[in-house]
């Protein structure tokens, strides 16, 4: 049974050979070299130490999402977003073969693409690479590199692309297993995240420190900021418990630009106060804000105001980073042209916004005082559930319900509650499932959704919730009738 | 809406191939087509060609609607049609529909290999579904149209004679 303990090193090194007998490529795997090769690369190369000058300095770096089936290419790409589209931060983003295990599907993938002279993978299939291939992407660009996937088993991944030196890791045994996977039970997730923290943990140890990454956004459709938030505490602890000290944590652009930036403030201020209450105290956290992640306008330029939007209030958030979308979103994976546009248009946008102060903190106040209350009723569920421990509470806050993502795709989610918009485009809950929130809360959400049908003159339905999703893509952020 | 009886429906599959896991826009096409009075089986996200197969044999499916977001849609559909065939599911009408392919491309450029691959219409991720569900019915009329109406026909005398 799973619990929220410190893998024992003897433990962690039994599991280790398993892992990277799991693919060819895991047997060249070795820890010694890695740690000698991440002490040769220098500080503005480390996620980490970038991440926390960022907070010093109160900037808002800027990252894009990129992968390509061949390595010469990716490189390429990766230059390019350096270079044309001026990034602070780069990615690797893994292909979706690699992401389930299917290490045949992607070798096929990169066949295809070699035959094809273009990319047939939606991502960079690190795993097939091994240490080798993915070292030469490190030692080919300036930038700190992070792996951004969606893999619910991380495990040989990490190993591989750690020891190639990367220095941060995206997703985390909620956030990579409930939006992106179908029969993973949370259990076995949250164990095989335990293992990529404990490997970060013992980088740590050797005087190593890596950026762990959980993925905020969740589905990105409709998703309430309290549930984004739980899970992103959640997380951060169960990280922290193996040793991490860098956490990033997420959420994903929701619409209202006040609820916005009010849930990246409660994030902030609830994961200090929730780690902190759990006895930690040397941790590094910053906040990564998430450009729109629904659906997107085909039209380019409608699409540039989109990110352009998420660009300006993720600076008013003062998140540390903003992960930024392309013109190209709506169609699919963007060309390197068109991603460098979305960085340039983000840029510029920010560098409009960095020196006002829009929002005084007091008026904000009521809107972080509520996430904070509901953040409050989901984890104090999940602890007592799991009488004090949050891994074993997460488990049955599943199975329960009591944690409920909306529109995910996992059988081990309830799927019960029912998000949408209300008349100011801040997302409510309609439906809250087993969701514990209280009923004062509730008659609030119910409130505001009232407020809303009354002005589009019908009654509360699932027909404003189809209408709320592909609301931005059609050209508004409130699903109206048409 | 047309007021057919849970077994007048015609059955369809609907489904997200290969591994990916976009499950919104799945779950929306369930709602929408149970809602435009068509018998749905969802089989939810990361379906291989094999379970849609199955599940369209099981259910006696007049067709089986694929959808693709993530880029590999082209590798994940080949071959679909030949399965169908070799499962002796020839008539069945295949649509697919989504980002079916990396990058952006022209759609006539994504049909005309969709077709090539066997599928019978191919649609873009802005289609309007009113369309779609218009353009299933016609075909489902034209493929089934005889045969379906005939089978019905059986079994609703078989309801009679059980009275």
């Amino acid at each position: 049974m799973i619990k929220n303990e410190k893998i024992d090193l003897k433990e962690f090194l039994e599991i280790r050979k398993e892992v990277l007998q799991t693919w060819p490529t895991g047997q060249k795997v070795s820890l010694d070299e890695a740690i000698r090769f991440h002490r040769t690369i220098p500080e503005e190369r480390r996620f980490a130490w970038v991440m926390k000058k960022a907070r010093e300095k109160r900037q808002t770096l800027l990252q894009p999402r990129a992968g390509v089936a061949l390595i010469d290419d990716h490189i390429k790409l990766l230059r390019y977003l350096e270079t044309e589209g001026q990034a602070d931060l780069l990615p690797t983003t893994i292909d979706a073969y690699t992401r389930q295990n299917r290490y045949e599907e992607a070798e096929k993938g990169i066949e295809k693409s070699k035959q094809a002279g273009t990319s047939m993978l939606n991502g960079f299939p690190a795993v097939n690479y091994g240490v080798e291939g993915c070292r030469r992407v490190v030692e080919n660009v300036t930038k700190p590199l992070q792996v951004r996937h969606g893999t619910p088993d991380a495990r040989l991944l990490a190993e591989i692309t750690l020891a190639a030196g990367f220095t941060s890791f995206e997703g985390g045994g909620i956030s990579y297993n409930i939006p992106y996977a179908k029969r993973v039970p949370v259990e076995k997730s949250l164990q095989d995240w335990q293992y990529v923290d404990r490997l970060v943990g013992f980088y740590e140890e050797n005087g190593i420190r890596i950026n762990r990454e959980p993925f905020g956004p969740l589905t990105g459709t409709l998703v309430p900021p309290c549930i984004s938030i739980a899970v992103g505490i959640i997380e951060g602890l169960l990280a922290l418990k193996q040793g991490v000290k860098s956490i990033t944590l997420g959420y994903g652009q929701g619409g209202n630009i006040i609820q916005d930036v009010a849930a990246i403030t409660a994030l902030r201020e609830l994961a200090e106060e929730y780690f902190r209450q759990e006895g930690y105290d040397d941790f590094e956290l910053t906040t990564v804000f998430h450009q729109w992640m629904g659906g997107f306008p085909e039209d380019e330029a409608k699409a540039f105001s989109v990110i352009a939007l998420g660009a300006i209030v993720a600076k008013f958030s003062g998140a540390e980073k903003v992960i930024v979308k392309s013109p190209h979103e709506a169609m699919g994976i963007p060309t390197k042209e068109a991603n460098a546009q979305g960085l340039r248009a983000t840029r510029q946008a920010i560098n409009m916004v960095e020196d006002q102060v829009i929002f005084k903190p007091e008026d904000l106040r009521s809107e972080v005082d509520l996430i904070k209350q509901e953040v409050r009723c989901l984890m104090n569920k999940v602890y007592e559930l799991g009488k004090g421990d949050v891994a074993v509470g997460t488990v049955a806050a599943f199975e329960a319900g009591v944690l409920d993502i909306p529109f995910a795709p996992s059988i081990y989610n309830h799927g019960k509650i029912i998000p949408m918009r209300d008349n100011e485009g801040f997302i409510r809950i309609f439906n809250k499932g087993n969701l514990p929130l209280s009923e004062e809360i509730m008659a609030y959400h119910r409130q505001r959704l009232m407020e809303r049908a009354r002005a589009e003159g019908r009654t509360i339905s699932f027909e404003m919730v189809t209408d709320d999703i592909y609301a931005i893509s059609k050209g508004r952020l409130v699903g109206r009738p048409r | 809406m047309e007021d057919k009886t849970e077994r007048e429906k015609d059955t369809i599959i609907l489904g997200v191939i290969g591994s990916d896991c976009h499950s919104v826009g799945n779950k929306i096409l369930e709602l929408f087509f149970t809602a435009e009075g068509f018998k749905v089986v969802n089989l939810g996200v990361m379906v291989s060609q094999q379970e849609f197969v199955d599940a369209a044999i099981e259910t006696n499916a007049k067709a089986i609607l694929v959808s693709s977001l993530y880029g590999h849609g082209e590798i994940d559909c080949q071959g679909f049609r030949d399965l169908c065939i070799e499962k002796g599911l020839d008539p069945i009408i295949l649509y697919a529909g989504g980002n079916l392919v990396v990058g952006k491309t022209p759609f006539s450029v994504v049909e005309a290999k969709f077709k090539k691959m066997g599928f019978d219409r191919v649609f873009p991720p802005d289609v309007d579904l009113k369309k779609v569900a218009e353009l299933l019915r016609q075909d489902i009329q034209e493929k089934f149209g005889s045969d379906s109406r005939e089978a019905k026909l059986d079994k609703s005398i078989q309801a009679k004679e059980s009275l």
